[in-house]
């Protein structure tokens, strides 16, 4: 771009010469234009290089009128005319230098505001950050670290593939917030630089990116040859934007990642919601059909009493049916209402006693071999008494309810071991065990299986009967007892639930 | 990156100052030898003790720039007496038979041979340049030389020699082994490289230039005229200006160098 006003100069030069009119002739101001080109094509270097060809050119003419006429106003006049083209090459091109340097500033600015604003990763977007430097700072080399501590700082370089020495310069700054500047950094005694001395200096600075939480990071940068002062002035002017903005981008993703994790719990609320509204519409048609079946039984057999005079025997076998229908009708009448009170957050009315577990157990085991021929019970008495206090109904509930699951969920039979004893692993507490070598429970499931209404879907167990309320129900009564209640399980292998009640000597 | 790789220690100190010893020395033979090729002049061999003189003048500038640029390491002596005498010699030749001045084209080879040893002149500019550079530094010194001679002769009268071709050609081969040669190593090379390491580009190219102006005035063969001075203080300005700007340009003394060539050959046009 110089070498179009350096033509034109040598143009006017040339024309002065034929028109010989002398120092003081109007077309000197035609240097001028060139200069004034220069100087705004190329800054105060081209101004002010194109301006002192232009006073050099017009000397030839200027100083032997000067020898020859010696000072008058027309030599003079010539004279003056020898630094104009310089002056005003000079101070135009520093003009334009400084609004080109602002508007390079500001669009540099504009650039780091747009890649920290991205969808990227931070460090993504100090990469793009680092190159946009760069560029606007025209340095050879450029590295961006960000964080507390050189180690866990991320950093962008340009060119990439720099590490970063805990004792480095840039982790200096970092560690003190203080500035570092070299004039030359392959010189400076400072610097143990494993690079050659070349012939144009390294310049260097590493500027703290502060904000206000503190010194956040370092902009390190290196020059090779001139650093001009505004361009220093520039680099600690973009330090500066730099740190509000990567201060500004943190919070951002920060925010956006808070979304996120509140937009998951919220959706996983919802699914969990829309599961229990599923559920308890499951539950209240196996309610219903639940109900209906020793209704409709109680029906049937009262009917046939009376309207029917059945013979003793048949009218007996009725009433031990009739007997057996209410029972069950009972028990989920209960199961019910303890889940009513549980839901509407009333303690269970327990009547603590001395429970003798053995028997207890020993009866449920007998009615349940009864009723299940398929099914193997494994009964292993504790080798001393144990002393538990209970409420005798509510524990009755629990074995019942864990021994049905067992059973339930062995549906093609196999073995239920219980046990009952002291629980080695925990001090004061009696351990009742239930376990089935049925079709087990998947993993995913059994943090959901002591919750209300849920069912573990299987194919083998699809027509099994119950509310999905049985381990739901174990769980807070163990827990109105001061126990708790636990499961291992493996799919295909089978099931153990461990009751821990506390002993007869603890409160509960 | 050096800023994050190289390890930094911000108490530690500056390296040693150079020995002082080394710079006495230098400035004592070369005083010495002036000394001797003056007195020689005196006693009546003028030519051969000017010689001596001119001669030892420009090897101790050489030398100072070799220890400048060099920090003045151990082995100094050697190279810098290698080339001090060969400079003595030229001028003694250039002086007892016109061709002898050829032995000045001599020295650029042996200062480059000396220099190829020392891989740390690099760092003083000591390598090769871009085409274009040289190209740039080239037509420089054609500008300037041109504009000397069209400025001087339409303000000054002055003529161009049209005889003593011999004499002429003498001249050109004095500035490219020793003149032009002298002043870029130690000025543009040993003196320029030191103070831009540590100052920005424009004080260190005026504080160079300066420094090498100073020698130029007090050249005993630089003519006496005031017209004569002032023009020597502008042109040799100008011609320090752009070699220093072209030395941080290209990182090469070698446009400089050219630059200060053609500068020269216009001059010698004037004055051989």
């Amino acid at each position: 771009m110089i070498a179009l006003p350096v033509a034109l100069l040598a143009v006017v030069a040339l024309v002065m010469a034929f028109a010989d009119q002398g120092p003081a002739s109007v077309l000197r101001h035609l240097y001028l234009v060139p200069t004034l080109w220069a100087a705004l094509a190329r800054g105060a270097v081209g101004g002010g290089l194109v301006g002192a060809l232009a006073g050099l050119l017009h000397a030839p003419v200027a100083l032997p009128a000067v020898e020859r006429d010696g000072l008058t106003s027309q030599t003079l006049d010539g004279l003056l005319s020898l630094g104009l083209p310089i002056l005003a090459g000079l101070l135009v091109g520093r003009l334009v230098d400084g609004s080109r340097a602002r508007a390079a500033r500001l669009a540099a600015v504009l650039a780091i505001q747009r890649r920290l604003d991205g969808p990227e990763t931070l460090e993504a977007k100090l990469a793009g950050v680092a190159r946009e430097l760069r560029v606007a700072l025209r340095a050879r080399r450029l590295a961006l670290l960000v964080g507390a501590d050189v180690h866990t700082a991320l950093l962008a370089s340009v060119p990439v593939g720099t590490l970063v020495d805990a004792d480095s310069g840039a982790a200096f700054a970092l560690a003190t917030g203080q500035h570092v500047t070299s004039t030359d950094l392959t010189a400076d005694p400072r610097v143990r630089a494993n690079e050659s001395v070349g012939p144009t200096p390294l310049r260097a600075l590493a500027v703290p990116l502060v904000s206000g939480a503190g010194v956040i990071g370092v902009m390190a940068v290196e020059w090779t040859g001139e650093l001009s002062r505004a361009t220093r002035a520039a680099a600690e002017e973009l330090a500066l934007h730099m740190g509000l903005a990567v201060e500004n981008a943190r919070l951002t993703l920060r925010q956006h990642r808070f979304a996120e994790e509140l937009a998951e719990k919220v959706s996983a609320a919802t699914a969990r919601l829309r599961e229990l509204d599923q559920a308890k519409t499951e539950f209240l048609s196996v309610v219903s059909h639940e109900l209906r079946t020793p209704l409709t039984a109680l029906q049937g057999f009262s009917e046939l009493l009376l309207r029917s005079a059945l013979p003793a025997d048949r009218a007996q076998r009725c009433l031990v049916y009739l007997h057996t229908e209410a029972c069950t009708l009972g028990r989920i009448v209960g199961e019910l209402l303890d889940l009513s009170r549980i839901e509407a957050g009333r303690p269970l009315e327990l009547r603590p006693e001395p429970v003798d577990l053995a028997g207890l157990i020993e009866r449920n085991l007998e009615i349940f071999a009864a009723e299940h021929r398929e099914h193997r019970f494994r009964w292993s008495a504790p080798g001393s008494e144990v002393a538990l206090r209970a409420d005798p109904d509510a524990l009755d509930r629990m074995v019942k309810n864990l021994l049905s699951n067992a059973v339930k969920y062995s549906p093609r039979g196999g073995h239920v071991s219980v046990s009952a004893c002291s629980a080695e692993d925990q001090p004061g507490m009696i351990e009742l065990a239930v376990e089935d070598d049925g079709v087990g429970i998947p993993a995913d499931q059994l943090p959901r299986i002591f919750d209300k209404y849920v069912r573990v879907p299987h194919p083998e167990t699809a027509t099994a009967r119950g509310l999905g309320l049985g381990l739901s129900l174990v769980k807070a009564l163990a827990e109105a007892h001061g126990g708790r209640v636990e499961v291992e399980s493996l799919p295909g292998k089978g099931s153990r639930f461990r009751l821990l009640l506390p002993e007869a000597n603890r409160d509960f | 990156m050096l800023l994050l790789s190289a390890p930094f220690d911000p108490a530690a100190l500056a390296p040693p100052r150079r020995p002082a010893r080394a710079y006495a020395q230098v400035g004592g033979a070369t005083a010495l030898l002036v000394a001797a090729g003056l007195a020689i002049e005196w006693a009546g061999a003028a030519a051969t003790g000017h010689a001596l003189a001119s001669g030892a003048a420009h090897g101790g500038l050489v030398a100072l720039g070799w220890l400048i640029a060099t920090d003045a390491a151990t082995a100094w002596r050697g190279p810098v007496l290698r080339l001090g005498a060969t400079l003595i010699a030229a001028a003694i030749a250039a002086r007892l038979h016109p061709l002898g001045a050829l032995g000045f084209l001599l020295v650029p080879g042996v200062l480059l041979l000396e220099a190829w040893r020392h891989p740390r002149l690099r760092a003083i500019g000591l390598a090769g340049a871009h085409p274009i550079h040289a190209l740039a530094g080239l037509a420089s010194g054609v500008f300037l030389g041109a504009h000397l001679l069209v400025t001087a002769s339409r303000t000054l009268g002055y003529r161009l020699h049209g005889d003593g071709v011999a004499a002429y050609l003498a001249a050109l081969a004095y500035d490219v082994g020793a003149n032009a040669l002298t002043a870029e190593w130690l000025f543009r090379g040993a003196v320029f490289s030191v103070l831009w390491r540590r100052w920005p580009f424009w004080p260190a190219a005026l504080l160079t230039t300066a420094l090498s102006l100073l020698r130029y005035l007090l050249d005993p063969a630089l003519p006496h005229a005031a017209e004569a001075r002032a023009g020597a203080v502008f042109y040799l300005g100008l011609v320090g200006l752009i070699s220093c700007a072209l030395r941080a340009w290209s990182g090469s003394l070698l446009p400089g160098y050219l630059a200060a060539l053609a500068f020269f050959a216009a001059y010698r046009m004037f004055a051989p």
